[in-house]
């Protein structure tokens, strides 16, 4: 197999760091400004405070409105928009090349001169109250939100990056302007630009913006291990009327430091990577009882869970729910087959290549290297660690790390025709809550 | 004698020798981005269009049948969609599940979609794994095994998808309603997805005569996309689809839509447990084929999109009566809806929504829009048309849609010319045509507890 392209790196002053990945093939560039922290350091009480910083940046800066940024824009045929975790946050652009240069210095106002100004915050602040309000329609939404707040509970990772509607109204401007001035230094920056661009461009674009951006080192992560909580949870989120339910059972997961951490992937892509997975098969092909139905192995600097999801009916929920349970003790018991993993493995590799078949989803591999602080060769190794991932290291792997009797299980549903079936379907449940849907 | 194209000559070495109902026709080629796609047929009436690409080692295989809902009857709605489901299962050479298993020991990626106009099945492969999906999609073309036990299954599959997309989400109830209420002869009157009732009552009969009539080469085109060698993916593509017999395409009984006169106001009340207020407006509006299609996408954009546009700076940013808000002019192959949403913050209502939104349509239909508005609107749809192009499946789906719909595979382009091309004055008659001197249709979503 010839080996992948993989992006230009390039060590810029003030720490830090450009990644190239060039693509002639549309007059398109793509900008990725990731930064290596994120929501975790949102003080207690202040939860909300970076991503609302990062959204202000397009609230006024540099003598322009609000209005003037969002009319500029567009008009140079650009798309700009933010997104944040515990871990980081990004600021992600793509412009017609042919405005490349205006557009980066537009980019380069936002990120360098934010102005705060208290109408748009004010704003800003009653639209985000609104936006939690309105998530509250998303059933998909309200589950995963109770699964990440009890599965780790009491860690940086159970809270909300968006924030509460507690919390929210409560941020003022300095706290915007305190959470702009701690991430968005240069020490804590990577520049990623893919598309059509080459090396001078992408020296110039980077030049341009660093140049605007405050010197500052990068900051400590204040992320620790999450631990394992003992024994079977269920966190039942109300809501009524619901004819479908939907259902995450998980417990933690793999960290990319993990010597397994490949292995334990593996195996989960014959338990619920697939649409021929174990958790299809049994759940959708032969009973129709979801429409979905896959397990998934978070990634983050540190170890993040491991969690299944189906929706079945509110008829078919416990007898779903308990099946989940049973495929996962035996997917632990017993391990996959080599059948199995040979198949699997033919999958993973081959399919690699839509994982690098455009400049901006290699571009992004090497950003999350960069800016998670992952292993060099995390993506780079990827083909040959599945290639020689034996049964014996994926079945101790998936021994290992996932522990049957230690799960959260959250269920979204009308608690009065379907609470007593879910509780019945889960042996050896230690405690469940029942949380109406709007208590966030 | 001028020399002969080197498609057409690929198309008569393959058609020297082959049984006289397997030739293969060149039939020319059509611009696309800067390059081209060609066009072949072979004598069953199957449509190829051939895209080279070698930005990747991977290629999207696209098969595209012109069946969607609106080729259904009352009681059976819902059959095309069933249907895709069961293109998944057992064929005469592969046993249920099997279809998927090969894809994916491959490293290949399917999946398949079911609209009022079209069904399409997708494949994105590595580039050496091409003769398979020409394998896969062949067979499933003509020899599907249809029984009992896979019906019943997927038909409680698909129960849970309506569930999931209809029943139990807001949006999806509304949009149902919206059509069901405006459209009243048409075909678009019902959703793709069917009725309920009418999922749970297929039966494999049903199935079969869906497949023997839609479910033929004469109805059907293939969109290769990838680095690929033309005259060797036409000689296997001919091998595998050449014997399948053509079928008799019924004509289309869809009836056309009476017009909504201005007095004819349609409005439905839905009430559902969700936290605020929606609402949703429908206006009839021109089919994606008609001249006004181009001007009046080119207005939503100025109205709807983005953080700029009209209605987002009027309902979402200076007002904060909304804290969503989009438009869409649906591109079906007949006149479907301009539809308009709006998701009402608590302590607003439908009426402040549709206040502000009559206020902006009145601006619209008298005044002519400014020349930097239609500027931005114009170079937001050049960035989503070449956002549409980043993936040979991008690539792959835009030709296959525009050949299904218009018969046009590169008409995503000839848009983005008249995009160019289109007038302040012409969007103002495009919105004087569809948003005033007729009725509209207007859901109300209020939440359950009055709240």
């Amino acid at each position: 197999m010839k080996s992948e392209p993989t992006p230009k790196r390039l060590d810029l002053e003030g720490g830090a760091t450009l990644l190239l990945e060039e693509d002639h093939s549309l007059p398109l560039v793509s900008m990725t400004l990731a930064l290596k922290s994120g929501s975790a350091h949102d003080p207690v009480g202040k939860e909300g405070a970076s991503r609302i910083a990062l959204r202000m940046l397009r609230r006024g800066a540099g003598g322009m409105t609000a209005k003037q940024i969002e009319d500029a824009i567009d008009r140079l045929g650009g798309e700009v928009g933010t997104d944040a975790s515990p871990s980081g946050a990004t600021v992600g652009a793509q412009v017609i090349v042919r405005n490349l240069d205006n557009f980066v210095d537009l980019l380069a106002t936002m990120l360098g001169s934010p102005a705060f100004p208290s109408d748009e915050f004010g704003r800003l602040q009653r639209e985000t109250v609104a936006e939690i309000l309105e998530s509250r329609d998303s059933d998909r939404a309200l589950a995963q939100r109770a699964f990440r707040r009890s599965l780790f509970a009491g860690h940086l990772y159970g809270r909300s990056t968006t924030g509460t509607t507690a919390t929210v109204p409560r941020l003022t401007e300095d706290d915007a302007r305190a959470a702009y001035g701690l991430h968005v230094r240069r020490g804590n920056l990577v520049i990623g630009l893919s598309g059509d661009v080459n090396e001078s461009d992408a020296k110039r674009v980077a030049a341009r913006l660093l140049d605007a951006i405050p010197a500052g080192q990068g900051l400590p992560d204040p992320i620790v291990e999450p631990e394992p909580k003992k024994g079977r949870r269920l966190v039942f989120v109300d809501k009524p009327e619901r004819t479908q339910t939907q259902v995450l059972i998980g417990t933690l997961g793999t960290s990319a430091f993990d010597p397994d951490h490949v292995p334990l992937g593996v195996a989960n892509a014959v338990f619920g990577g697939t649409f021929t997975s174990r958790l299809m098969r049994e759940i959708r092909s032969k009973r129709g009882w979801s429409y979905g139905a896959s397990a998934r192995l978070a990634t983050d600097r540190h170890r993040q869970s491991f969690s299944m999801w189906t929706f079945p009916s509110s008829a078919d929920v416990a007898p779903c729910l308990r099946l989940e349970i049973e495929l996962l003790e035996a997917f632990v018991d017993k391990g996959i087959t080599p059948r199995e993993l040979s198949f699997v493995k033919s999958y993973l590799t081959r399919s690699r290549a839509f994982d690098v078949d455009t400049s901006s989803k290699r571009l992004h591999q090497a950003l999350d290297v960069v800016s998670l602080d992952l292993p060099a060769d995390y993506h780079s190794s990827y083909v040959a660690k599945v290639k020689s991932t034996t049964l014996e290291a994926a079945n101790l792997a998936v021994k290992t790390r996932i522990h049957p009797a230690d799960l959260v299980v959250v269920v979204v549903g009308t608690a009065e025709s379907t609470l007593e079936g879910v509780r019945g379907a889960i042996d050896a449940l230690e405690e469940h809550t029942v949380v109406p849907f709007d208590a966030e | 004698m001028p020399a002969l194209d080197p498609h057409g000559a690929i198309a008569e070495k393959l058609s020297a020798g082959a049984p006289a109902g397997q030739k293969v026709t060149y039939r020319g080629a059509h611009p696309f981005s800067d390059t081209k796609l060609h066009r072949y047929e072979l004598s069953n009436g199957l449509t190829i269009l051939l895209l080279r690409d070698q930005s990747a080692p991977v290629a999207a295989y696209h098969t595209w049948f012109n069946v969607g809902s609106r080729h259904e009857k009352t009681g059976k709605t819902g059959l095309a969609h069933l249907f895709e489901h069961l293109m998944f299962n057992e064929t005469e050479s592969f046993k249920a599940g099997e279809f998927d298993k090969k894809l994916e020991e491959s490293g290949a990626e399917s999946n398949a979609a079911t609209w009022v106009d079209w069904t399409f099945y997708h494949e994105a492969l590595p580039k050496d794994r091409l003769p398979l999906a020409v394998r896969l999609e062949s067979e499933r073309m003509a020899r599907l095994v249809l029984r009992e036990p896979q019906v019943k299954s997927e038909k409680e599959v698909v129960a849970n998808e309506r569930r999931y997309r209809v029943d139990d989400d807001v949006e999806g109830a509304s949009n149902e309603l919206l059509y069901k209420t405006a459209f009243t002869r048409h075909p678009y009157h019902w959703p793709t997805i069917g009725w309920m009732e009418d999922i749970q009552g297929f039966t494999p009969e049903d199935c079969e005569t869906f497949y023997r009539t839609y479910y033929a080469p004469n109805n059907a085109v293939v969109v290769v996309v990838g680095d690929f060698q033309e005259p060797k993916l036409l000689g296997l593509m001919q091998k595998a689809y050449g014997p399948i017999p053509r079928s008799v395409i019924p004509p289309d009984e869809a009836l056309p839509e009476p017009f909504q006169s201005e007095s004819d106001l349609r409005e439905i009340t839905l009430k559902k447990p969700t936290p605020t207020e929606k609402l949703i407006v429908g206006y009839h509006g021109p089919a994606l084929g008609d001249q006004d299609h181009v001007p009046l996408t080119v207005l939503n954009e100025l109205l709807f999109g983005g953080r700029a546009s009209r209605l987002y700076r009027a309902l979402v940013l200076d007002t904060e009566t909304c804290i969503e808000t989009r438009g869409w002019v649906s591109t079906f192959r007949d006149g479907g809806l301009y539809e308009m949403y709006g998701t009402a913050r608590a302590g607003k209502t439908t009426g402040d929504i549709l206040a502000i939104l009559d206020r902006e349509i009145a601006r619209v239909t008298a005044d002519v829009v400014s020349e930097d508005e239609l500027a931005r609107a114009k170079a937001r749809l050049e960035l989503s048309l070449l956002q549409s192009l980043e993936t040979m499946n991008g690539k792959a789906e835009q030709i296959g849609f525009f050949e299904t719909v218009l018969g046009e595979p590169s008409a995503a382009f000839r848009r983005l010319e008249g995009y160019r091309r289109s007038t302040a004055s012409d969007l103002r008659k495009a919105a004087r045509r569809y948003l005033t001197g007729q009725g509209r249709t207007l859901v109300r979503v209020l939440p359950e507890n009055g709240a």
